[in-house]
């Protein structure tokens, strides 16, 4: 069984991004960047509906418009729309002005249908229906363990409430979407994706060719957080236009299509009892949830795909336990997995609740946790944590500050699997010295570049800066798609079996025992005329599954205006073996800062009336800015036993949670909603005059 | 957005005759471009009024003048205004970003329209675009008024026009053939009834310069959003007084975001002429001030965002 | 109220600007090439005042970009972003949001940063437009850009561009900015990914006065 070096000298070190300086002097050359010969500028026509029977999509007169070269309807023959935004038609054309003009001249025959956008409402067996022959409310599913019931009598207290979430949106800054060339020859997708061969797959299946015909090319791209797999409407309707229009067609989405119709995660609806002994220790936990995933109703996947499912009790240990997850279909855009799909969700009501129960029984936050988290990981982090935080002097009882602006802390834990297998790499040693190393895998932001860099470094001795890295093209040996926090621990063990099959190659080839380092170069030059081009794959040893993690939060509150300034988020993360530090650190703070936009900024907001998205655009959908950032200190526990696992999902996991429970200990009461606005918290303090009230 | 013929001329009138009934007047751009882009308006004509004269200065003075096209930016960098109307510059400088306020000019930023995200939603004909509703009425209005005499609910959102309100400003405006000295108040005033306008100038009124007297007041501006920047006001507040010991005089308050014009009360200016500013005092004006607002279903939070900021930017003028 | 009429009314509104699909028909029929192909030569259009009319239909524009004249035929509608990224190959400045609301688009007008996506590019004549791909010459990155590599202040990098351009307006006029300083300066760039502490670190860096860069890391069996 292979195994990381005992003591490593580039992996665990900090390494610059190999592809920085692209990113930096905007030479990065993204699926949005690609000006193939005579690309076509191309554009989504949408449902103004949230819900219609759509007999006709006439495109004819878009045909005509000057500069369009093709216009194609997304489906022939009449269907039913769900959502608003839901896609149409396609132009391609010379220019976006040609394009506009030509999604004017789309005009369509429906007739609208009765539709619902709230989850509330949409659960009533009396709303109208997502679809005709099922109740928007699934069944729900149902986890029952022990007596639920006799442990709450016995339970020395008892805490009830209500929590929700809101729809968030992925809104990666780069919209999905593609450059896509068809020719007789075959597919060329430039693609904005997660995953190469998902869009490879989907594409040769969408147009009914042969997968060796399509290649997808993905060096650079603008973000995912689990909304990018697989070609996409849009993937499919650019290579039709593809191939109506006889060239190259690059269609990518607006703002606006990126808040509708590509993924959200979804809400939630937790009414949760939880009871506990004297001692602190849970007995009793009693879920009745709900939410939505758009218009696919359906049971839910707890943990992944874009199901309003979620784990539950999350993270601790309670012997008896009732839980009921129903999932609710409203017209709208379909759930996405994003960023730790359901562990957010299921964060915010298990740490809320359970600060409750702590206040209850007058105990620590942290204290009660010690008590009841299985993981001892994560009990060693709570320690760490605290006392780098100063959780003992900062921790006061909830309400506690004089003044208006009142102070808080609060903490939550998360749990990922990540873990990963099944990549392949392969590594060419030229006679010159020079290498290039080539996986079939997709850097998000993530640093895929640059971890490959620092193993294939570490294996032959040499400089990260001296690897060329290859990545993002199906032409290479594939790898998975880059979800789950899969990827270093997919990609990473594949390099280093690459790299030492090589080594040891031209050593043989060479002749001499050891060509790493000093001895790189006059090694090479032995192989004469032909490089050497060596496979590797994932082998067990190098990688786990199973990551942790804690956050603490300091916050200041105006009691007079409601606003919410977070002070600081600490988080201490393990990961197994830590790659490339700097690196991993960054991912951890992106993490966080995602997770300051779920706790206090972000909300899809639907209108009743027309079912429209009310907030498509960055004006009012409200991503964190510079200066809402707060202090952000990582600590990074180590544990190179491990091997690799991933990281960028467990450490936004429980962000909103800490914050959220940082707020109720200011406040001495809390807010039971994401996102904590300012109107969240002037109501929860009873200052908001109700409606239809004077002052 | 649809096309459009593109023209800058060099004359008021010559803007003005080029305007016509097909065209906008276009300065910085950011709020014109917003709408186009969504459809909401198609003017057949951009008449650019950037090449006017006399429109790009600052002048101090007894009363100062400021060109209708001077930048936001330009605003708050000016070292002299900063010290002469303090509240001016505070509140140019919470508008929109530095890429927005390198662009946006004084004119434009008192003509701006709504920004009810129903009335720019590029598929909702509301009240305001001369449809027969008002969404936001019976749906989501947490951004929305909390005092108005019409049915349309969303408020005026120039952070400028609060901060000229509390300082008296005059707004001269070219009408036809000639100039009009505008209040603050007078340029919003047909907002307060009529549904469907932004303020009371017509389609070829244009703002040329802003003039405010320098009273020797002390002056400030606040406001709350949900972000820490960047994000338009869910309340704002400008405020000036003659601070005499710890007495305030000539006052104005005025709150933006919560009516369709700069709300200001007389009877709250009458209350706090010559008074001693004390919690109670600041409590009091703030009564006054807020007696007649109604919460719709989601803007509520706005009253005590409302009394905080009255209280503390008063608080602001005697230091 | 029924939902009908509202999409009606919305109707009427579209065939009464049916008109501007005829606008402009012979000039537009006459490009078929892709309307990014530069055009042959000119006359130059210094900054617009002459009362003259442009438009609707396209135009010769000549932009002054990274000290190089860019000359181009643009109907007035054309952003100086779509102007960059679509007819011409200048496509380091990023669209993301098209609505002046994210940063993505930041060029450096006369050394100002603006949203390039809501300049329209005729009136972006006669001004210094310097893009992302004008600051580093020769390849040899600027101090702000090497800052961010060092920093790690980039991710997926496509907020990366516009974040340059605005810290390296704000370090031109003001050398040794403070933290706050910096956050205004950055207020109108967004990040998705989330590197806005790493930036924070390497504007003061840039500035001279580098935060001590630690990672803690703790090893714990």
């Amino acid at each position: 069984m292979p195994s990381w070096p005992a003591k490593p000298t580039v992996v665990g070190a900090s390494t610059t991004r190999v592809d920085a300086t692209a990113a930096v002097t905007g030479a990065a050359k993204y699926s949005s960047d690609i000006q193939t010969g005579g690309w076509l500028y191309g554009m989504i026509f949408r449902s103004r509906w949230p819900a219609a029977h759509v007999t006709k999509v006439n495109v004819d007169k878009a045909r005509q418009v000057p500069g369009i070269k093709a216009a194609v309807v997304e489906r022939e023959g009449e269907r039913t729309v769900r959502f608003y935004g839901e896609e149409l038609a396609a132009v391609a054309g010379v220019s976006k002005q040609a394009c506009l003009d030509a999604l004017r001249a789309i005009s369509v025959e429906a007739t609208p249908l009765p539709f619902v956008v709230k989850e509330e409402v949409a659960k009533k067996p009396d709303a109208p229906r997502v679809w005709p022959d099922a109740p928007n409310l699934a069944e729900p599913n149902v986890k029952e363990q022990g007596d639920v019931d006799k442990a709450f009598a016995e339970a020395a207290a008892v805490v009830e409430g209500f929590f929700t979430t809101a729809v968030q949106i992925h809104h990666p800054l780069e919209p999905h979407g593609n450059t896509v060339s068809v020719t007789n020859d075959g597919v060329t997708c430039w693609a904005s994706t997660q995953g190469i061969f998902s869009v490879r797959e989907g594409l040769a299946s969408y147009l009914d060719v042969s997968q060796e015909k399509v290649r997808v090319i993905t060096e650079h791209m603008g973000g995912g957080f689990g909304a990018k797999f697989g070609p996409g409407s849009e993937g499919g309707l650019a290579a039709r236009l593809s191939q109506a229009a006889g060239a190259p067609v690059k269609l990518m989405l607006t703002r606006f299509d990126q808040a509708l119709a590509v993924g959200n995660r979804p809400s939630s609806f937790q009414r949760i009892r939880l009871g506990a002994g004297a001692d602190g220790k849970l007995v009793a936990f009693d879920m009745d949830a709900f939410g939505t995933a758009g218009f696919g109703a359906g049971a839910a996947s707890a943990g992944g795909g874009g199901g309003a499912g979620f784990p539950a009790p999350y993270i601790y240990t309670v012997p008896n336990i009732r839980v009921k997850q129903a999932s609710v279909a409203i017209n709208a855009g379909q759930g996405r997995a994003f960023r730790a799909p359901g562990h957010p969700v299921a964060s915010f009501g298990m740490e809320s609740i359970l600060d409750e129960l702590a206040v209850k029984l007058k105990m620590d936050p942290v204290e009660i946790r010690l008590k009841n988290d299985p993981s001892e990981v994560r009990r060693r982090e709570y320690e760490i944590g605290a006392d780098r935080f100063g959780w003992k002097r900062k921790y006061k009882p909830p309400g506690s500050t004089t003044g208006p602006v009142k102070v808080g802390v609060g903490c939550g834990g998360a749990t990922w699997g990540g873990g990963g297998r099944g990549s392949q790499a392969e590594a060419q040693i030229n006679p010159d010295g020079s290498l290039e190393i080539r996986c079939g895998t997709q850097d998000l932001g993530t640093g895929t570049h640059t971890v490959v860099a620092v193993v294939a470094a570490e294996v032959f001795g040499l400089k990260p800066g001296q690897i060329t890295v290859k990545i993002g093209d199906t032409r290479f040996p594939p790898s998975g798609a880059s979800g789950g926090s899969t990827t270093a621990a997919s990609v990473c063990p594949a390099i280093f079996d690459a790299c030492t099959n090589a080594l040891q190659r031209l050593q043989e080839a060479a002749g001499v025992a050891d060509a790493r380092g000093a001895n790189w170069t006059s090694a090479c030059k032995k192989l004469g005329v032909n490089p050497l081009t060596v496979h590797g794959e994932w082998r067990e040893g190098l990688s786990s599954r199973g990551a942790g993690g804690v956050q603490f939060a300091e916050v200041e509150v105006d009691t007079e205006t409601g606003f919410v300034k977070v002070r600081k988020i600490l988080c201490v993360q393990d990961c197994g073996l830590v790659v490339n530090k700097l690196t991993c650190e960054t991912q951890i703070q992106g993490g966080i800062i995602m997770g300051l936009g779920y706790a206090l900024y972000e909300e899809r907001v639907m209108d009743s009336t027309t079912g429209f998205v009310l907030n498509p655009n960055f004006e009012t959908y409200k991503l964190p800015g510079f200066a809402d950032v707060p202090d952000i200190e990582v600590i990074l526990m180590e544990m190179p036993e491990r091997g690799v696992i991933g990281v960028g999902e467990p450490c936004t996991i429980p962000t909103a949670s800490a914050i959220a429970n940082a707020v109720a200990n200011a406040l001495g009461v809390r807010v039971c909603s994401l996102p904590v606005t300012p109107a969240r918290v002037l109501a929860a303090l009873g200052k908001a005059v109700k409606p239809g009230g004077s002052v | 957005m649809n096309s459009f013929e593109y023209v800058s001329p060099r004359t008021v009138d010559g803007a003005i005759s080029r305007v016509t009934d097909r065209g906008r007047f276009f300065a910085g751009g950011i709020d014109i471009l917003g709408e186009m882009k969504e459809y909401i308006a198609s003017p057949q004509v951009l008449v650019s009024v950037k090449e006017l004269p006399a429109t790009h200065e600052i002048e101090p003075g007894k009363s100062w003048t400021i060109g209708a096209n001077v930048t936001i930016s330009e605003i708050e960098q000016h070292a002299g205004l900063r010290r002469t109307f303090p509240g001016l510059q505070q509140a140019a400088a919470e508008v929109g970003s530095p890429q927005i306020r390198n662009v946006a000019t004084v004119g434009g930023n008192l003509a701006q329209h709504s920004r009810c995200w129903y009335y720019r939603h590029r598929d909702i004909q509301c009240l305001k675009r001369g449809g027969s509703t008002c969404y936001a009425r019976e749906g989501d209005n947490r951004y929305h008024s909390l005092f108005t005499g019409n049915p349309c609910i969303s408020p005026v959102v120039s952070n400028l026009a609060i901060a000229l309100a509390a300082l008296d400003a005059k707004v001269i405006v070219r009408r036809g053939k000639d100039e009009a000295a505008l209040t603050i108040p007078d340029l919003y005033a047909k907002a307060w009834d009529n549904p469907v306008v932004h303020h009371s100038l017509g389609p070829t009124d244009l703002i040329l310069r802003v003039q405010i007297p320098d009273e020797g007041r002390a002056s400030a501006y606040r406001q709350i959003s949900e972000k820490a920047s960047f994000d338009w006001a869910l309340v704002s507040c400008a405020a000036a007084a003659k601070v005499d010991g710890n007495k305030l005089r000539q006052v104005r308050v005025v709150l933006g975001a919560v009516a369709p014009v700069p709300y200001q009360v007389a009877a709250a200016h009458e209350y706090l002429e010559g008074r001693e500013l004390t919690d109670e005092v600041a409590a009091q004006a703030s009564e006054i001030m807020l007696k007649d607002a109604l919460a719709l279903d989601y803007n509520g939070y706005k009253v005590p965002i409302a009394r905080a900021l009255i209280h503390r930017t008063l608080q602001q003028l005697v230091g | 109220m029924s939902e009908r009429s509202h999409i009606e009314s919305l109707d009427k509104e579209i065939s009464r600007r049916s008109f501007l699909k005829g606008v402009g028909t012979a000039v537009i029929a006459t490009a078929a090439a892709p309307a990014r192909a530069v055009a042959a030569r000119t006359e130059q259009i210094e900054r617009l005042g002459t009362d003259q009319t442009v438009g609707p239909g396209q135009a010769p524009v000549t932009l002054s970009v990274n000290s190089q004249a860019l000359k181009l035929n643009l109907e007035p509608r054309v952003t100086l972003l779509d102007a960059l990224r679509n007819y011409s190959n200048l496509t380091g400045t990023k669209e993301v949001c098209d609505r002046g609301t994210c940063g993505a688009c930041t060029v450096l007008l006369d050394g100002k940063p603006v949203y390039s996506c809501m300049k329209l590019a005729i009136e972006a004549q006669g001004h210094e437009i310097t893009t992302i791909e004008g600051l580093a010459p020769a390849g040899k990155l600027t101090d702000v850009q090497q800052a961010v590599v060092d920093h790690d202040a980039l991710m997926c990098g496509y907020c990366t561009p516009g974040f340059i351009m605005s810290m390296t307006s704000l370090l031109k006029a003001n050398p040794h900015p403070t933290a706050d300083e910096v956050r205004v300066a950055c207020s109108g760039n967004l990040c998705r990914c989330g590197t806005q502490h790493r930036m924070l670190a390497a504007a003061l860096q840039s500035a001279g006065a580098p935060l001590a860069k630690t990672i803690e890391v703790i090893r714990d069996a």
